[in-house]
């Protein structure tokens, strides 16, 4: 690992965007996620780390509480973006969503074209007055999600002609399109080869200017490279949390510097 | 290496030998792709003779022996007060028309100089179909103005003689016929030789109405045509909206809990019920309880609606069901509500399917013959029903109960026509599969 890069990275902002407090969530009586809290900083990349099956998904579909689509899911506590309370009565999750976006762990654009794959969250949350509104939507999401020179010439072809890492950027472009506040991506990389890979992660550097971005990981290569703040998961609880560089160099849970070392996972 | 030198010797085998196993492994995939090929053939075999003996026996009613005739229409039998009028011409029914016809027999003989001993004029007159003098009269009264003049007309010949020219009548069934005698069917062929009696293409047989046990060559499936169009309308109007919105809830807005799973297997009971059973429902409800007309298309439509229902539910289901979730999950994702995922991603890529059962369903209750014998669509009906939506509630039959229909009658030409009224239905169904594979191959989409 990379020390010298980890330690000469510096936190961009300490304002808390995400406060999780006593999270708690059941698929009927599995214990899923037990008593995690977590304060999730603005303009900062936050990898969630830890073996498969601890819950790492399942806590980060809390956050745009698309738990609620699964039936059997149940979820307790208090979860506040900018102070409020997401599961609040009077929250409709709909406008959550538009607000806290999210990537998925196999790329899943519409089959539709290109440009209709960006442009529906901009329609049918009204964010464009015109068509040459939506196209500069269009153009701005697509050009942040570094995929604009190589779709330029083909926005009217269906999206799932692209390849994989292409498909995965046009889902990043989608998810920036309603214009989030947070980004949640779920493995982003997980599906792509590796050239894919270094691409959407360059991205996900970039993307860090200017919206909380949440990404889920089992390499912890891909932590260490785009993250600023880790947080390592064990068995649905939330074992250790802070600086990326902290926690790969100096962690402080016997847990963690097993898997961190290899040793579970 | 000395380890390996020192274990015991393994036999050397050639792969260009087979071995035992490798035999009969090779001998039991032989025996059952030749069981799968045996199975095959008796479908085809089976198929071949079912539609061989339906063609054999049915494309002879598509063609029509006519009798070329020049009628004298003479103003003074037709019209009496001589001004044309339609109304007052009415009073002239078909009896005033048969004698026209005789006359013009008798004229045509003695043209061709043909002779034939013990025929009398009446016998001869009974070449001509009894359903010829309606039409003569229904021509009379559409154009009033031909009276007085001599029109020639190509008049439908009786069952027996078109009989004769397709092979189901002879000279030797004559004898024993008491329709027919030898003296006719040697008129006839007098008549075909001078070009008098003609065989045409049978326009009337898919057009005109059902015709009564002695003029089966006047039978006609119009109305059964008509009174089938009309419930495939109403069945397509009423079922497939209720299915697919009943399904789309079922599917994704219903919680999963006891009484979903309960209305579930009931769906697929309902899938199995005997056709019967829903003539029984639709009597009961439909007729006796709301008291709607008996014979109408709208009590047809809603008893095969209630039939093709699971049908469709059972089809969009497994369609919404392979939509992968991961397109629910974008949607939801971008914040779509879950209507909106629903219609904007869900249904369209659901279409194909759904499309597909539908049709497939329609097609199930075109051929459905059981519960419209119980609602009375089993009546014989000459009137065409008006056009809907007043049509719905007027009599009217359905292709496959006019098939049972004239199974069911004595006159062996009605034979004939049943097996021609079975192309036409088969002709259906195999249009309503084609597009159903059509629209599939169109809207089919990869993900
Ligand atoms: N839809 C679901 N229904 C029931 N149990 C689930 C569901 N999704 C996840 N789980 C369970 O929750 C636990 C955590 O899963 P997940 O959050 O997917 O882990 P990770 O993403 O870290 O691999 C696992 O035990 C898993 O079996
Ligand atoms: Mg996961």
């Amino acid at each position: 690992m990379d020390d010298a890069r980890l330690t000469e990275r510096h936190l961009s902002t300490d304002e808390t965007k995400i406060a999780a407090k006593g999270v708690q969530v059941y698929y009927g009586d599995n214990h899923a996620i037990k008593d995690v809290n977590v304060d999730i900083l603005d303009k900062t990349v936050t990898a969630f780390i830890g073996p498969s099956g601890c819950g790492k998904s399942t806590f980060l579909r809390c956050l745009n509480r698309m738990n609620d689509t699964i039936d059997i899911a149940r979820v307790e506590g208090d979860i506040r973006i900018d102070g409020e309370d997401i599961y609040d009565k009077r929250v409709d999750p709909v406008q959550l969503r538009a607000k806290v976006g999210m990537v998925f762990q196999k790329p899943n654009p519409f089959p539709k074209s290109i440009y209709d794959n960006v442009a529906y969250g901009p329609k049918i949350h009204g964010l464009s007055r015109n068509k040459a509104e939506l196209d500069e939507i269009v153009e701005k999401s697509l050009r942040k999600a570094a995929l604009w020179n190589e779709a330029k010439d083909r926005l009217q072809e269906p999206g799932t002609g692209l390849s994989g890492g292409q498909q995965q950027r046009l889902c990043i472009a989608r998810a920036i399109a309603t214009s989030p506040e947070v980004l949640l991506m779920d493995e982003p990389c997980s599906a792509l080869d590796p050239i894919a890979t270094a691409q959407v992660e360059e991205l996900i550097d970039e993307l860090r200017a200017q919206y909380s971005v949440v990404i889920v990981t089992h390499s912890m290569q891909q932590a260490a490279r785009v993250s600023q703040r880790t947080a390592f998961f064990h068995l649905g609880n939330l074992v250790e949390y802070g600086e990326t560089g902290h926690i790969f160099t100096n962690p402080e849970d016997p847990r963690t510097e097993s898997y961190i070392s290899g040793r579970i996972g | 290496m000395t380890d390996l030198t020192a274990a015991a010797p393994v036999p050397k085998t050639s792969i260009l030998t087979q071995d035992k196993r490798t035999k009969r492994r090779n001998a039991a995939e032989a025996r059952f792709k030749a069981y799968g090929l045996a199975a095959v053939l008796t479908g085809i075999a089976a198929l071949i003779l079912l539609m061989g003996s339906i063609l054999y026996n049915g494309l002879s009613s598509f063609q029509q022996t006519y009798i070329s005739l020049a009628v004298e229409l003479p103003a003074e039998a037709l019209d009496k007060t001589g001004n044309r009028d339609p109304a007052e011409m009415r009073s002239v029914s078909t009896f005033g028309y048969t004698p026209l016809i005789a006359a013009a027999i008798e004229q045509k003989m003695a043209e061709a100089g043909v002779q034939i001993e013990g025929l009398s004029a009446r016998d001869a007159g009974a070449l001509i179909s009894k359903e010829a003098p309606a039409q003569l009269r229904n021509y009379v009264l559409a154009n009033p103005e031909v009276v007085g003049t001599t029109v020639t007309f190509n008049l439908l010949a009786s069952g027996r003689i078109d009989g004769y020219y397709k092979g189901r009548v002879t000279m030797e069934s004559a004898l024993l016929d008491q329709n027919i005698s030898q003296a006719q069917l040697q008129l006839a062929d007098a008549f075909r030789d001078s070009g008098t009696l003609v065989t045409g293409f049978n326009w009337a047989f898919i057009t005109s109405p059902d015709a009564s046990d002695q003029r089966p060559e006047a039978a006609g499936l119009g109305v059964a045509i008509l009174g089938s169009l009309y419930m495939m309308l109403i069945v397509l109007a009423l079922a497939l909206p209720i299915g697919v919105a009943a399904s789309i809830y079922l599917e994704e807005f219903a919680p999963k809990n006891r009484w979903t799973d309960l209305i579930e297997v009931n769906i697929s009971n309902l899938a199995a019920v005997p056709s019967i059973v829903y003539g029984i429902l639709g009597l009961a409800i439909f007729i006796n309880f709301a008291g709607l007309p008996q014979s109408a298309p709208i009590v047809g439509g809603l008893v095969l609606t209630l039939m093709t229902l699971p049908t469709i539910i059972i089809a969009t289901r497994a369609s919404l069901k392979s939509v992968p979730p991961s397109i629910r999950d974008a949607a939801l994702g971008v914040g779509a509500s879950k209507m909106q995922a629903v219609f904007h991603h869900v249904l369209p890529l659901a279409a194909p399917g759904i499309l597909t059962g539908t049709i497939i369903g329609l097609a199930q209750a075109l051929g459905e013959t059981a519960p419209l014998l119980l609602i009375g669509m089993v009546a014989f009906v000459r009137e065409f029903p008006d056009a809907p939506p007043e049509g719905f509630f007027d009599p009217a039959s359905a292709l496959p109960v006019q098939i049972y229909n004239w199974t069911q009658r004595s006159d062996p030409a009605f034979v004939e026509r049943a097996s021609g009224a079975i192309i036409v239905l088969l002709i259906f169904l195999l249009a309503m599969n084609a597009l159903a594979i059509f629209l599939r191959r169109r809207f089919e989409r990869r993900w």
